[in-house]
């Protein structure tokens, strides 16, 4: 559990890091450590899969279109001001405080939930118990590719 | 649940609350949108961990899998939309969004 906390610590630094950075560049590339140290965080939880796509997916292909994107808006930054840098340890410190606090209180008093008890291999479950949830992924992904060709499209604005 | 799960729901709680801080006070759309991003870690976080203590993990890891083939499509569609906004605006403040019409 050492090194377990040691990584939870490190994912909530490079979180704070990626929203602290003037740059924005920066802050992607935080925000994609934090992935990574979050893909960590979920092997060791055994949960490979889960670890998989956040690795390939989130701290791949997500910091990839992050940084596509700040290279095609570069000089339209808008610069955040000193005092919400400043400002933010302070809230920290007092929002990390109330949070050892109140779980202190709760620790034992929230009852277990009954586990359904799972039998087989993650295919297994994904095609048999949530078939449901891969069609509603093929409709996301459906959507959202036409939703950025839709933005993409050349237009009378575009063809100047 | 185990003092483990409370441990985990301490740093699911303090992603949740860096990000919802990146949303109150920042101006730059790239920069309100790594908080999403930040909140989205720690919903998974969550997930995992709530799926650890339950001795259900793989319908916990299925629900993560899940929310991240979302979480790509709505980052794909949000970040085209904020290059359009910036070819209308040349900018990438939030106030700016205020002052449009139609």
């Amino acid at each position: 559990m050492v090194l377990q906390t040691i990584l939870l610590i490190g994912l909530v630094c490079s979180s704070v890091l990626a929203i602290l950075f003037r740059d924005l560049l920066k802050s992607a590339i935080a925000l994609a450590v934090g992935s990574l140290l979050l893909g960590i965080i979920f092997f060791r939880m055994d949960a490979p899969y889960a670890g998989v796509f956040e690795i390939s997916v989130v701290a791949g292909l997500i910091t990839v279109l992050f940084m596509l994107t700040i290279a095609l808006t570069k000089g339209g930054e808008a610069r955040e001001s000193k005092a919400i840098s400043i400002a933010f340890p302070a809230f920290f410190i007092v929002f990390v405080a109330i949070d050892v606090l109140i779980m202190r209180k709760l620790l034992q008093k929230i009852p277990a939930l009954a586990g359904p008890g799972e039998t087989g291999t993650f295919g297994q479950f994904l095609w048999n118990a949530r078939t449901f949830d891969l069609v509603g992924q093929i409709a996301v992904i459906f959507a959202g590719v036409f939703a950025v060709l839709a933005l993409f499209r050349k237009g009378k604005d575009n063809d100047e | 649940m185990n003092n483990v799960w409370f441990v985990y729901m301490f740093f699911v709680a303090v992603l949740l609350f860096t990000g919802i801080y990146c949303l109150l006070t920042m101006r730059n759309l790239i920069k309100l949108f790594i908080g999403i991003e930040v909140i989205g870690k720690g919903v998974s976080l969550a997930f995992i961990a709530t799926g650890l203590a339950n001795k259900s993990m793989l319908a916990a890891q299925s629900l993560v899998v899940t929310y991240i083939v979302v979480e790509v499509s709505l980052v794909a569609t949000a970040l085209a939309l904020i290059i359009n906004l910036y070819r209308k605006t040349r900018s990438l403040d939030i106030r700016q969004l205020a002052k449009l019409k139609g």
